[in-house]
């Protein structure tokens, strides 16, 4: 009986002692929650997940953090629908058991994401997610590292009132998004005293023949027309209003960085010759040394420019393994202790959380500039920088009659 | 409004009407001679789009997109033919009991299938063959050059159609199946063969819709999922199994829609549609076209 006991204890503590290096060496899971099919932007998640992984090799490559352990990723398609978002956040918060989670793209999806996480108490990050109300509501899991649309629209509407256009058209895709920004507009309009006329549409994300639109705004004359679609939409109506000679007759100014992607001129050929697009990232920025590295080892590997999005998803991996590094700990408060305490290095500047007012809650905002494409298939590092002025590397140019 | 600008907006409705109407014309075609529904149409439609848009990205350039047409149609009609040969027989020639939830579970799945495959295949982005013309202008309505291709070739499309379903022996043992598939039988007509090849002439109108508008609709793992709402409607609207519906009701959508959303609110562009069905349905509970079933 004792010789049994005492071989019991025995291997119990063999067991103990071969168990306790394996836990140490335990993962720390990072959620990638962002969309990889339709009808979510699936071109956005693929970039997304590139710098996210390389942020996580990076991170590994060193040793890892917290005494050796690695970051390992868990990667969920949010098919840029609300209800996979949830579905997806549940399953990295109480399957995978994630320390944190990033790549929020659309912003209907993390308004619902980010309430499930306040629920599981799992930090939430938004790498492209730019709706106001996402940190407006003050929650104490979420974080952002994009622009906010009030600042977006602020920044178009100081080129509207720069360039002079006097008749504005957007068209919006019926998104927290679109019609985030087209409230926005509106509002802004009236309280920077925006002298143009302004008339808004927006659309059902799910039609593809938005041809009545287009001429409906072709037929009211703008002179500058804002696309606010995102995805597939994006390239519909750009298609659409070409085809119709809205564009290239009319500035045209997409509201976010798809231009900047491989894919569009693939997409569009010629009819997206002429469009002005707002990016956060160009290839003459200044970038800290941690984004230079990253920018070098990103054309190595994919020959080709890095895109914003793989920049941010990158830095957000690399600030949450900062913060653990600095909290010593990968538990959930002091995570959120360290997010708010500590300066990160980004890619192109320092990042730090503060809690301010309105949509400025544990929120910080990378540049953005207007660029436009000359001539066709122009690569975006020759897109030249129209706005703002103390950046700007040409005037725009419009285009000659068809 | 002006009278120009309204009429650009009809125009615009109909171009895109008589367009989805070949969807519709697959639909219902299948459903005069099978009796099921294809959950799985808008899938064909997308297959046909990317088979359109791989033969002109790699085999045959961007020129040669009236070659590639027939060819996209022909690959869908074949696996058409072979997913209704070892899909679907089996419920005719298997004593299956319930018919119409073999067809649906089958045809679902055939949709998520499809679209997963599409997804593993070709990723989740979106492509776009060149343009098939120049833009120009259609009457008052200034038009995308692949929009008049594709109406011009709707409407080759259901003239021969038309022609094979009145003129020919298959098309008349086709009309014979769809009013009596027993009656047709006695009269030494292989009612499953028959089957077989409208299930894939059904999903071939499909594939050449996907395929005539892929430069204007682009081609993605999703972009069927609008057309077999439309195509749906259309039927109703028409009248189930009746040919001329399908075009009719076709016409009458995509004006609808098109006034719809630019008279009220283009946020709620696909609502038109069903008030219009609902509506219909009220007051005409078989469609435009439809006949009440006769049993004896």
């Amino acid at each position: 009986m004792l010789k049994a006991l005492r071989t019991a204890v025995l291997a119990a503590v063999v067991a103990a002692v071969l168990a306790a290096p394996a836990f140490a060496q335990a993962p720390i899971k990072i959620g990638v929650l962002t969309p990889l099919s339709p009808p979510g932007d699936a071109g956005a998640g693929q970039l997304i997940v590139r710098g996210a992984k390389m942020g996580a090799e990076e991170v590994n490559a060193q040793g890892g953090i917290l005494g050796g352990r690695k970051i390992e990723l868990v990667i969920e398609d949010d098919a840029g629908t609300p209800e996979k978002g949830v579905a997806g956040l549940r399953k990295l918060a109480s399957q995978d058991k994630v320390a944190a989670v990033i790549g929020q793209f659309h912003s209907s999806v993390m308004e619902a994401t980010q309430d499930l996480a306040e629920q599981l108490k799992v930090p939430i990050f938004s790498t492209q997610a730019s709706a106001k109300k996402l940190t407006e509501k003050h929650l104490t899991y979420t974080f952002r590292t994009h622009v906010i649309d009030p600042d977006r629209v602020a920044l178009w509407n100081k080129w509207i009132i720069q360039q002079g256009f006097k008749r504005v058209a957007v068209l919006a895709e019926n998104t927290d998004y679109g019609i985030g920004l087209v409230e926005e507009t509106r509002k802004q309009f009236a309280s920077m005293n925006v002298k143009a006329e302004l008339k808004t549409i927006i659309f059902d994300r799910a039609v593809v023949d938005l041809t009545p639109q287009v001429l409906e705004i072709k037929n009211w004359k703008p002179d500058l027309f804002i696309n606010v679609g995102i995805g597939t939409p994006v390239y519909l109506i750009s298609k659409q209003a070409y085809d119709v000679g809205l564009i290239p007759a009319t500035p045209t100014l997409i509201s976010y960085d798809a231009p900047a992607r491989p894919e569009y001129w693939k997409t569009l050929g010629e009819k997206g010759t002429y469009a002005t697009f707002i990016v956060y990232y160009h290839p003459t920025m200044k970038l800290t040394p941690r984004g230079e590295a990253f920018r070098s080892r990103y054309l190595d590997q994919f020959k080709e420019q890095p895109v914003y999005g793989a920049l941010n998803a990158y830095a957000q991996i690399m600030l949450l393994a900062d913060a653990m590094t600095a909290a010593k700990s990968d538990k959930t408060d002091d995570l959120l202790k360290s997010l708010l305490a500590n300066k990160f290095v980004g890619w192109n500047g320092t990042i730090s959380f503060t809690r301010g007012e309105g949509p400025y809650w544990q929120q910080w905002s990378p540049p953005m500039l207007f660029l436009q494409y000359t001539k066709p298939e122009q690569p975006f590092t020759e897109a030249k920088i129209v706005f703002p002025p103390d950046l700007k590397t040409a005037d725009l140019m419009m285009a000659p009659k068809r | 409004m002006d009278t120009y600008l309204l009429s650009q907006y009809v125009l615009s409705g109909l171009v895109i009407g008589a367009i989805y109407s070949l969807m519709a014309l697959g639909i219902t075609f299948i459903y005069g001679i099978m009796k099921m529904i294809n959950w799985s149409m808008g899938e064909f439609y997308m297959i046909g789009s990317y088979v359109q848009y791989a033969l002109l990205a790699t085999v045959l350039g961007w020129d040669l997109w009236w070659l590639a047409l027939p060819v996209a149609m022909l690959s869908v009609f074949v696996l058409g033919v072979v997913v209704q040969r070892f899909l679907l027989r089996p419920m005719y020639a298997g004593g299956v009991e319930r018919r119409d939830e073999y067809a649906t579970i089958i045809t679902i799945a055939l949709m998520v299938l499809f679209r997963n495959l599409a997804i593993v295949i070709g990723g989740p982005n979106q492509y776009s063959p060149k343009d098939y013309a120049r833009a120009t202008t259609l009457l008052t309505l200034p038009i995308s050059g692949n929009r008049l291709v594709g109406l011009i070739g709707t409407v080759v499309l259901l003239l021969l159609f038309y022609v094979l379903t009145r003129r020919t022996w298959i098309g008349r043992a086709f009309r014979g199946a769809a009013q009596n598939r027993v009656g047709i039988q006695t009269a030494g007509v292989d009612v499953l063969r028959l089957d077989m090849l409208a299930f894939g002439v059904g999903v071939a109108l499909a594939a050449a819709a996907g395929a005539l508008l892929a430069p204007d609709f682009l081609v993605f793992p999703e972009n069927g999922a609008i057309t077999t709402f439309k195509g749906f409607e259309i039927i109703v609207i028409g009248g189930l199994g009746s040919l001329l519906g399908s075009v009719v009701g076709g016409l009458l959508l995509g004006l609808i829609e098109a006034l719809g959303s630019v008279f009220l609110s283009p946020a709620y562009k696909d609502l038109y549609g069903f008030l219009l069905l609902l509506g219909l349905l009220a007051f005409r509970p078989t469609g435009l076209f439809g006949e009440r079933e006769r049993t004896v």
